[in-house]
């Protein structure tokens, strides 16, 4: 991890930080004076300092920021993969304990099974004992998220023959097929071009307002954030700081396509 | 002068072009063998003696006589027994141990300079051992063989597994899989191609190693062959026999590896 830090929101001007404002039932995630240090080679790199965030249950949070800000790191404390150094971090009121694997995660470095077919692949998660489905309907899903992604004849080729776009979004099709409670996206459409990025958020959106999912969205393009998030939390540039949080008030569902052009976007941007 | 492409060596494009096909490539193969055996042949007798480098003639006279007496297909059987036995034998063990302490980092980590040790022992001197212990029957062969390929499989499949992309298999665990299903579609996958190297590899060290066994204390078998004509100061069956090897391991490490062409076809 680079070496980095948040400071609390102390002091934040923002509104709806307050995580005491949300209703206790209602809090997905919460992460408390949340600190992670990684020791190695004698030196300590403090990748996060205190850091208070809640997620409501439902809510669309976007985290933006740049590059090296711990972003990655906060999302891996949430997914459980690793523990904090300091804090809390509680997932519906329980602290994390290992593996949460009722949240969904999508990386930034894509983990495709290289040896498996696009298809194969997408359909890994409903091959597990833990949600078992009959092959029939796994294979009608699988290709129901393959047209979904706009990849349709790419069925039977290998993660290596496919540009970094593609397996980004082979990798999305295999996190949204089991539609997971809670999703953690780390800047998804990073790669993928104006079009069907317009395209992959609208789907994003539908589908999460739909499914009643919690998402936790990592980018860099603050419009991209305002157009799909409730609510928008906005590092600094390192030393990562939480500088304003802000509400999105426009109604959902929301049209992408047309978001950028309302007054509202406008004045949420500066 | 024609001025130098800066991307390609100047000269004789249209061999180059019939070489990059597939006949091209077997004509050109063909032809150094040709040449080889051509120079070997008008050698022996005028520029050496024939009774040191023998000649190509000589030795497929050799090569048919055994044949015809069956010979040929009795020592060969003999060598490719122990050989195949002690392959999958050692392979079998091998791939098992590296995989469980791939599993098992610390169990690995106390046992490694006891495996390194013997690893690092030479088959010359463990072979007449094993025909103190196992007599000079196949039994010893067979055992020099698997302790060969044992340890060539283990550290190719250890590798193999440490080199699986730990991300795989944390993704694998946030979507819920079990460490059973983990370990059957992430880590065994991941392994193979590390697995198949290592076989590749063992498969010459096999042969040599079965030759070795029968060097040692045999009464049949290619390497049999290869002592007995070695002395009588036969170099003619020195020659046959020794080509019969390079037959074999030949056949089959292309065997080997069109069988993992085929199993690997995603890694491209």
């Amino acid at each position: 991890m680079q070496r980095n830090s948040f400071a609390a929101a102390a002091g934040a001007p923002a509104d709806g930080v307050a995580g005491e404002a949300v209703a206790a039932t209602q809090r997905k995630i919460v992460l408390e004076g949340v600190t992670k240090s990684f020791a190695g080679r004698g030196r300590v790199v403090e990748a996060l300092q205190p850091l208070d965030l809640t997620v409501a249950t439902e809510e669309f949070v976007a985290l933006v920021g740049p590059s090296g800000c711990g972003k990655s790191t906060a999302l891996n404390l949430i997914a459980g993969l690793i523990s904090p150094s300091q804090g809390r971090v509680l997932y519906d009121g329980a602290p994390a304990t290992g593996t949460n694997y009722r949240v969904g995660y999508i990386t930034q470095k894509d983990t495709l099974l290289p040896w498996r077919t696009v298809a194969a692949n997408i359909g890994v998660p409903l091959e597990l004992r833990c949600r078992a489905t009959a092959r029939s309907e796994r294979n009608d899903r699988v290709a129901q998220m393959i047209e979904l992604v706009g990849l349709k004849g790419f069925e039977q080729h290998y993660p290596a023959e496919l540009s970094g776009g593609m397996r980004k979004r082979v990798a999305l099709a295999r996190t949204l097929i089991y539609e997971p409670e809670t999703l953690l996206m780390d800047e998804p459409f990073g790669a993928l071009d104006a079009q069907l990025k317009l395209l992959m958020q609208d789907e994003l959106q539908r589908l999460t307002q739909l499914r009643r999912m919690t998402v936790v969205f990592v980018t860099h393009d603050l419009g991209e954030a305002i157009a799909l998030a409730d609510r928008v939390v906005v590092f600094s540039a390192r030393p990562g700081r939480i500088r304003v949080v802000r509400h999105i008030p426009m109604a959902r569902p929301r049209d992408v396509f047309r978001a950028r052009f309302s007054e509202s976007f406008g004045k949420l941007h500066e | 002068m024609p001025p130098i492409d800066a991307g390609r060596l100047s000269g004789a494009p249209a061999l180059k072009a019939f070489l990059s096909t597939r006949a091209g490539v077997a004509v050109g193969r063909a032809a150094i063998l040709i040449a080889l055996l051509g120079i070997w042949e008008l050698a022996s007798g005028t520029l050496t003696s024939k009774f040191w480098v023998s000649s190509p003639s000589a030795i497929s006279g050799m090569l048919l006589k055994w044949t015809n007496d069956g010979s040929l297909w009795v020592h060969l059987r003999a060598t490719l027994s122990a050989m195949m036995a002690g392959y999958v034998i050692g392979a079998a063990g091998g791939i098992v141990m590296g995989l469980v302490l791939g599993f098992l980092p610390q169990l690995q980590r106390v046992l490694a300079p006891y495996i390194s040790a013997l690893y690092a022992l030479p088959k010359i001197a463990l072979a007449p051992l094993f025909v103190i212990v196992l007599g000079i029957g196949i039994e010893s062969k067979i055992a020099l063989v698997a302790i060969t390929v044992f340890f060539l499989a283990l550290y190719n499949t250890l590798d193999g597994v440490r080199d699986v992309d730990r991300d795989l298999v944390r993704a694998l665990g946030l979507m819920g899989a079990t460490r059973t299903e983990i370990v059957r579609k992430a880590l065994i996958p991941g392994t193979l191609p590390w697995i198949f190297t290592g076989l590749r590899i063992a498969v010459r060290y096999a042969l040599t190693a079965a030759i070795l066994g029968e060097l040692i204390a045999s009464n049949q078998g290619i390497g049999y062959l290869i002592e007995f004509s070695a002395g009588q100061y036969n170099s003619t069956g020195v020659f046959a026999a020794v080509s019969v090897l390079v037959v074999c391991s030949v056949i089959l490490t292309e065997i080997l590896r069109r069988t993992e062409a085929f199993t690997q076809r995603w890694r491209l």
